[in-house]
Parts: structure tokens; C-alpha cells; sequence
């Protein structure tokens, strides 16, 4: 072995040992170490693969980052992965690609109406404002938290040209629904899959339904890089237009530090540009940088292999928080799957009913005070935003059940870090609440 | 998405006259393409995590259909391909990195395929993938210098006859075929071939002057620039 693969192992093996003395315990102490709603979840294998890229010194995306887009890809049985720096960015990626030049006439233009739900993650609907398209809300169920699906039709107009939703934490929305009235009128479908790694419809991974989808590698999500998300499509030409988005709008599809890919580096006429202008610098789109660091992907790579083990501790633990909190269903709405879906659940979402006799406020504040960490369903309904209040949109019906959620949705943990002992002193708070203790 | 994987060379074929066909086993299965496009070989070693060495494009010849064994064909014309002539040998060692290009058969349309030479693998996996069922017609002119160098004409004649809609029609510069012609692809001969000429994809690959010569024809005749598709790289 030459000495610097000698020195690279000898580092990697103190790595494995320092995360044994550093993260490798940890036994949870009821009543002082917070049950968290999520988090890291990780061994040896991240912190190696980490340092092992960082000795690498390449910075930018390279071996571990092509590793995990063949991977990514491979696992979804589509054509195009492509990592960026968070779901958000995915979003905005996923949303801003159907208004490439390059769709014609199918692309989406200024006033062009996109279906999806005002109950979720802001970034869902931001890049719809920002390509100065126009929202159309329609209402949710509360359970499952999807759209309605007899809405969604309804909501279709004259200048409806594409649906956009997430399946909300974790749960698939109804992609039969979805993806007939696709087919019937023509639109584009996004899925924001960034709740929902690993979930299915019909057996098939949601996030292979649309036309393009994102996924989000944040800590809270199924897996993580720290910063990080996805694109994913089967459709070449989305494919070619989401990398220009994520690599500043070139036309060029090189990685980084390689030349002439193409093979027609020179030899090419773009617009009114001298022919041969260097393809590197030739921008087909208005883009942006979102890539990651190989650092990031090699996090990314070892998180994914634990993917499957992940989302079936996820759906361990919802079982047993279900089962203890079944007894209190008069009080609190339980979550529920849509038909036809196995959900990857992102979190375990409860609606205080009307008639409990308490708050959700009353209830969060003392799952918080007992060190259970509680989060709102996000925004609520994003139209009482803010920055949402003024925008450009549309709702069809009314939207009582996302105002709801605003005043009485909240979520707590199923993360595969929240082990057994973390879910009986979870039960036995809950049991306390509703038994009258109160915090004074 | 596009992936550098490590082959090793299982098939060798010398075709005669600096031409040859390579089938490439990859470590690992090779990732999701399309008929038309193409990957970069490189002979240098590339250790992941560093950078790219010296590679060269070539079309994937064989089917996407089987991401396990893929097939490239090229003829010794320049510096690299003169390294490949005298480094390649069977068991050898490369490194590739694919799948690029968009430069694909448009099914809603009739099309026309002109290939010379090698230039035809930018086209066999299209025409192996090619069923009974296929709706649009496909007329193929492929050329070569010499009756061996039609080194896929037994792979587009079998297609041929499972699909109606496939025509072709052979060309050789020197010596004489059986069911070909004697030439160049010229666009008299196209123009003779197609019941309708100008409302017809034509998609062009193989050497540069053939690719500047047939364009200028057909633009010559009315074929209009977004009609034309050509595979060329520098």
C-alpha cells in the first residue's frame, strides 16, 4: 500500500473511533433530553465517507456526488437525479424548468394558473410566485392533509397548465386523481416529494408519477446531507433544462472541471454569439448555483443505503405513537394515509378537535415544557402569511380545513432517532394532559 | 444521469482497414440511455475523486436494452483513436463516462437516416429496437468505402424485416453489393428513394464532409434547417 493510502486509512479508522467516543452513546434520559421532532441519524459510515471526501480536496461535486445521483436515479428507475443544495431549491428548480424556452409552446408563461394546496412548506409555492405564475388553492383533508381530491378539478380554468403539490408529511396526495386530469387536460405535474422519500402509491415510489419532482435532504427529512435536495425526472429535456437552472443557466452539461463533453465545444452558433463561442460560457437559460459540495454527497451516499431501514423505523414508531394516543380520538384528529398509499411518514400530525376543551397551544406548551419538541403543520394556510397576503392567486371553494390546521394542526417525531423509551415517556406525557395536568 | 464507470474490454472486432468494434463490460451496470447517445472513453487511468483524463465521444451502438455489455465502433482517423488502435486489447482496461447527447429519432415523424461509415452507430440501437409495431416510416441510406466496412447491415436487414416500415438502401464506394448501390449518399438518390421528401426528418451522421455536403443539398432542394438533425462532434 503507497503511504498516502496508508495515511488515508489509518485517518478513516481514527475517524470510526472517534465516533465512538463522541456520538456512539446515546442513552436517553426521560424528563431532561428532549424528544426531538427530528434529526440526524447517523454512524461510522457518514463520518468516514465525509472525511474520505474531504481528503479528496476536489470541494466540488465529484466521485461521491456522481455515486449518489447513478444511485438516487437507479433507485427511482428514472433518467435524470440531480442534486442541489436543498428541497427548496429543488422546488424552485422543479417549478422554473417548465418555463424553459426550450418546452415551446408547452412551456409556462407569466398568468399561466398552477394547482396546489396553501396548507404546507412555504418553498412548495414560492417559485410559482416567483416565475409570476398563479397559485390556485384548493382545500385539504384533515387526516391525511392532501388536497381534496373532487376540488382539484374544479379548480381546473382556462389557463390551468400544471399541479403542484407535496405530498405533505410523507403522505401521498391522490396521484390517480392527479394524474388523470393531467392526462385530460394536458398539464404539468410537480410532485414536492421532499416530505415523502420512500413513500408509495399504488407500490411505486412517489416522485415517478409527475412530470418532475424534489426531494429534500435537510436533517428533518428521511435522509440527510445537512443542506441538500434532488431533482428527479424521466423526461430528458426537463432533465437537460433543471441542470442548466442548477449550474447558472449554461447550456453546457460538463462537470465541473472536465472540457468538451459535447464534443462540439467550438464548433457551435448560439444566437447572435460569434460561432464557435466557447460552449462553456453560453447561457440558454436565467439560472442560478445550486450545487453541492462532494462533502455533502458523500453524507448523502452513506445516508441513502440506510434509507429502507429509516423509513421503516419511521413507520415503527407512528404505529406505537397511534396506539397510545387511539384512546384520545374524541379529542385529537389521528393522522391517516390516503387510499391506495404506504406513506413515508415525516412527522405524526394531530388536529385538536373544536370540542376538546383545550387548545393546541395548551397542548404544545405542555409537550414542550416536558421536553417534547412540537411544530406546526409550517405555514398553516400561507395566504395569512406575511409575505403570502398580497400575492396573485386564486382559491376555489373555501378553505376552512387548511384554516383549521393554522389554528389547530401540530406535529410531533417519528424520525428513526426516537427509540422505545422516547416513545413511552412521549404516551405518559400525552396521558398526563389529557388526565387535566396543565402547565400553570 | 450521466456516470464514470470502469470496463473491461471483452470483444474485439477488427473490421479491416482501421475499423473496429469494441464491447465494453462495466463494473457495474451502466446507468439509463437512450438510442443516439453517446459516451466518452478514456485509455488513461482515472482514479474517482480526481480529474477526467483525455477521452473521446463515440455513439453507443448497442441496445439500452442491455445496460450490462456495450458496443462502440470507431476507425483509427486521428491521435486517440490511433492509441486505441495500438493500447486496446481484449481483457484491456478503460474508463467511461456516459450517457450524453439528445441526438434522437423523433417516433412522431417519418424520418430518413443517412449514415457513413461508423457514423451508422449513432443510429443501430434506434434500428434494433425497431418492432412490427413501429407506426412512422424509417428509409436508411447507409454508405461505407468497401462491402466489409457495412459492418450493420445484417443488424438493419434483420430489422427490416420485422418492421414494414423500415426501408433501406446500401451504398459502397468501391467493389459491388448484393440489393445495393454503387456511390456516395447522394440527394438524387434520396429524392428518388422517399414518396415525400420534403416533409421528412433527416438525421445525418458519419464523416464531416458527407455531413456538409448532404446538408447543403437538402437545403438546396427546400429542406428547411429544423428539419435536419446532425451528429457531429470536432
Amino acid at each position: 500500500m503507497r503511504r498516502e493510502e496508508q495515511l488515508r486509512a489509518d485517518i478513516l479508522g481514527l475517524v470510526k473511533e472517534y465516533y465512538q467516543e463522541r456520538f456512539a452513546d446515546r442513552s436517553f434520559k426521560a424528563g431532561t433530553d428532549l424528544v426531538h421532532y427530528a434529526g440526524r441519524v447517523f454512524d461510522s459510515d457518514e463520518l468516514v465517507k465525509l472525511v474520505d471526501a474531504s481528503l479528496d480536496f476536489f470541494l466540488t461535486a465529484s466521485r461521491y456526488s456522481d455515486q449518489f445521483e447513478a444511485e438516487f436515479a437507479e433507485f427511482f428507475g428514472l433518467s435524470s437525479a440531480f442534486i442541489v443544495n436543498s428541497g427548496s431549491s429543488a422546488d424552485l428548480i422543479a417549478i422554473t424548468a417548465l418555463t424553459s424556452p426550450k418546452l415551446g409552446e408547452r412551456r409556462l408563461r407569466p398568468g399561466d394558473e398552477v394547482v396546489t394546496v396553501a396548507a404546507g412548506f412555504p418553498t412548495t409555492i414560492a417559485p410559482i410566485v416567483q416565475n409570476q405564475l398563479v397559485p390556485v388553492f384548493v382545500d385539504v383533508n384533515l387526516g391525511d392533509y392532501t388536497a381534496i381530491p373532487a376540488r382539484l378539478e374544479e379548480a381546473i380554468g382556462p389557463k390551468t397548465r400544471a399541479i403542484a403539490m407535496a405530498h405533505t408529511m410523507g403522505v401521498p396526495f391522490d396521484l390517480d386523481t392527479v394524474m388523470r386530469l393531467a392526462r385530460t387536460y394536458g398539464l404539468w405535474t410537480v410532485e414536492d416529494n421532499c416530505d415523502a422519500l420512500g413513500a408509495r402509491y399504488h407500490g411505486h415510489l412517489t416522485g415517478t408519477f409527475g412530470d418532475i419532482s424534489a426531494v429534500s435532504f435537510y436533517p428533518a427529512h428521511q435522509i440527510t446531507m445537512g443542506e441538500g435536495g434532488a431533482v428527479l425526472t424521466g423526461n430528458e429535456l426537463l432533465g437537460r433544462i433543471a441542470r442548466s437552472l442548477r449550474d447558472w443557466g449554461r447550456d453546457c452539461y460538463c462537470a465541473g472541471g472536465e472540457n468538451n463533453t459535447c464534443g462540439k465545444r467550438f464548433s457551435q452558433q448560439f444566437g447572435t454569439l460569434p460561432y464557435g463561442y466557447d460552449h462553456k460560457y453560453v447561457y440558454s437559460h436565467i439560472g442560478y448555483n445550486l450545487k453541492v459540495t462532494d462533502m455533502q454527497a458523500a453524507v448523502g451516499v452513506a445516508q441513502f443505503h440506510k434509507l429502507e431501514y429509516f423509513v421503516a423505523r419511521r413507520k415503527e414508531n407512528f404505529q406505537k405513537i397511534y396506539a397510545f394516543l387511539k384512546p384520545y380520538e374524541d379529542r385529537l384528529i389521528l393522522p391517516k394515509a390516503t387510499p391506495n398509499s404506504d406513506p413515508s411518514w415525516f412527522g405524526f400530525v394531530i388536529t385538536v378537535r373544536k370540542d376538546a376543551g383545550f387548545s393546541r397551544n395548551d397542548l404544545t406548551r405542555f409537550l414542550e415544557a416536558n421536553h417534547i419538541e412540537t411544530r406546526n403543520l409550517f405555514s398553516g394556510n400561507l395566504l395569512r402569511q406575511p409575505a403570502y397576503a398580497d400575492i396573485q392567486h386564486r382559491v376555489v371553494g373555501d378553505l376552512t380545513n387548511t384554516d383549521i390546521i393554522t389554528e389547530r394542526t401540530f406535529f410531533i417525531g417519528v424520525y428513526p432517532g426516537i427509540d422505545k423509551s422516547q416513545i413511552e415517556y412521549a404516551g405518559s406525557v400525552f396521558k398526563r394532559f389529557m388526565n387535566g395536568e396543565r402547565i400553570i | 444521469m450521466p456516470q464514470k464507470l470502469h470496463c473491461k474490454v471483452v470483444d474485439l472486432i477488427p473490421h479491416g482497414e482501421h475499423v473496429y468494434s469494441l464491447s465494453l463490460k462495466p463494473d457495474s451496470l451502466a446507468p439509463r440511455f437512450f438510442a443516439g447517445q453517446f459516451l466518452h472513453l478514456a485509455l488513461d487511468p482515472y482514479q474517482p475523486g480526481d480529474f477526467w483524463p483525455e477521452s473521446r465521444p463515440f455513439s453507443i451502438a448497442s441496445s439500452p436494452g442491455d445496460r450490462s455489455l456495450l458496443t462502440i465502433t470507431y476507425a483509427v482517423k486521428g491521435r486517440f483513436t490511433t492509441r486505441m488502435e495500438a493500447g486496446l486489447r481484449l481483457g484491456g482496461e478503460v474508463w467511461i463516462k456516459m450517457p450524453y447527447g439528445e441526438f434522437a429519432i423523433n417516433t412522431d415523424d417519418d424520418s430518413c437516416l443517412l449514415a457513413g461509415g461508423t457514423g451508422v452507430t449513432a443510429f443501430t440501437a434506434f434500428l434494433d429496437g425497431l418492432t412490427a409495431e413501429y407506426q412512422r416510416s424509417v428509409h436508411v441510406f447507409y454508405g461505407a468505402r468497401r462491402p466489409k466496412l457495412l459492418i450493420y447491415r445484417p443488424m438493419i436487414e434483420a430489422a427490416a424485416k420485422r418492421c414494414a416500415n423500415l426501408k433501406t438502401c446500401f451504398l459502397v464506394e468501391e467493389g459491388e453489393i448484393p440489393n445495393g448501390m454503387h456511390g456516395r449518399i447522394n440527394v438524387d438518390i434520396v429524392w428518388q428513394s422517399l414518396p415525400a421528401p420534403l416533409s421528412i426528418a433527416y438525421y445525418l451522421s458519419g464523416p464531416p464532409v458527407m455531413l456538409k455536403t448532404l446538408s447543403e443539398a437538402l437545403i438546396d432542394r427546400g429542406v428547411s434547417l429544423d428539419q435536419i438533425a446532425i451528429d457531429a462532434w470536432e
